[in-house]
């Protein structure tokens, strides 16, 4: 319970600036929770499919985080997302989606920061994004550009450049959710 | 794509989100909605003669009870359209008005004279009440799922039935404009089996509609 307490303690803060729109907390956030989350699916489904899991979550996280309410914990949050997500994937995959309701901790309990195997969902989707968003998505991911970089080497406002981002993300978000489902 | 990668361009993606995003997502999808069931009332059923009306207490018995119940389903909502939030008390302050209003019909019914209490209860519209609180409740659904499923709801048969009892609530409130239906017995009959009929069809429908 204490570690939980602390967990609280240090990611609450980093949500908050993160919907302040510090993208280094932000950062920093999504880092942590990532090695929670490995942590917490590799003991419930089968390796192979977890970092793709992990990746689904994350992308979750960040699409949904507006619905987190700053008064609030934010380890419960967190858990009831990733228990979403894991159901979500046993009922695709024809799966008993019997997830007992936990404590927050379970989420917690431990992290594991070594990547594992890919089926890279993710990549194989981007594929199918319209040319111009995927090559503005795969400047600032592969090339590292900032969004206001990547809008000026392909000609289009910063502010069209961070529109068309973000519905990426949200569409590669629901391309996961339909794929198998 | 490794983790590292996406977690750097889900960086690149972060701007400033203003608190209460929740609440006003729900509360415009009730507006939006509401407005639509209330043309509806308004141009097709038509509001009975709303002056009159006022002076009435029955007038605002009807307001009051549905009024509460939109208020306790809107907060519902809120609670289950956010991960891990606790429900609290609102859904017993919603039976606690239930069971009042059906306390107070039915002490209409057993105070009133046998032959008189069928048509208390009733009324002139028992047939379509129900019915058409349903119907009005549509589109103040539809709203409040579109609202939803752009928030995180986790438990969606929960949720969608929450959605349900607050359109079905809302509606009902809106269709006391239209009704001049009087006795506490008939609301807490037909009235309320509207709004339970609305709450069913978000249970079975929030399962599929709330998914994201």
């Amino acid at each position: 319970m204490l570690q939980q307490d602390q967990t609280e303690e240090r990611l609450r803060p980093l949500m908050i600036r993160s919907l302040a729109g510090d993208s280094g907390a932000h950062r920093e956030l999504l880092g942590v929770l990532g090695r929670y989350l490995r942590s917490y699916f590799a003991r419930r489904i089968g390796a192979a499919e977890v970092e793709d899991l992990v990746q689904e979550t994350l992308l979750a996280v960040h699409l949904k985080r507006d619905s987190y309410d700053r008064s609030l914990p934010f380890t419960p949050w967190a858990y009831a997302l990733a228990r979403y997500k894991l159901i979500d994937h046993l009922r695709r995959r024809k799966r008993s989606r019997h997830v007992p309701l936990e404590d927050a901790g379970a989420l917690f309990a431990a992290d594991d920061a070594e990547q594992g195997a890919l089926h890279t969902d993710l990549d194989r989707l981007l594929q199918r994004l319209p040319d111009r968003q995927r090559s503005l998505l795969e400047d600032v991911k592969l090339q590292g550009l900032s969004v206001e970089e990547a809008a000026r080497k392909r000609g289009v406002t910063a502010v069209s450049a961070r529109v068309m981002l973000h519905r990426s993300l949200k569409w590669l978000n629901q391309a996961l959710r339909d794929e198998n489902g | 794509m490794r983790t590292a990668d996406l977690i750097e361009l889900l960086a690149r993606d972060v701007s400033a989100t203003p608190p209460g995003v929740v609440s006003r997502r729900l509360l415009a999808a009730l507006v939006a909605g509401g407005l639509v069931t209330f043309a509806i009332v308004a141009l097709v059923l038509h509001c009975q003669p709303l002056a009159a009306a006022a002076q009435q207490s029955w007038f605002w018995m009807k307001a009051v009870y549905t009024g509460l119940l939109t208020v306790t389903g809107a907060l519902i909502v809120r609670r289950l359209s956010v991960p891990g939030s606790r429900l609290g008390t609102a859904p017993l302050a919603a039976v606690l008005v239930v069971l009042a209003m059906l306390a107070l019909g039915a002490g209409q019914i057993l105070s009133a004279a046998p032959a008189a209490r069928l048509t208390l209860w009733l009324g002139q519209t028992w047939k379509i009440c129900s019915p058409l609180i349903l119907l009005l409740a549509l589109p103040i659904y539809a709203c409040l799922v579109v609202a939803i499923r752009r928030l995180a709801p986790t438990r969606l048969a929960r949720t969608g039935a929450a959605a349900g009892f607050a359109a079905g609530a809302l509606a009902a409130t809106l269709y006391g404009l239209h009704c001049p239906e009087q006795a506490a017995a008939f609301v807490a009959t037909w009235y309320t089996l509207g709004i339970a009929a609305a709450t069913a069809v978000g249970a079975i429908s929030g399962r599929w509609l709330l998914r994201w």
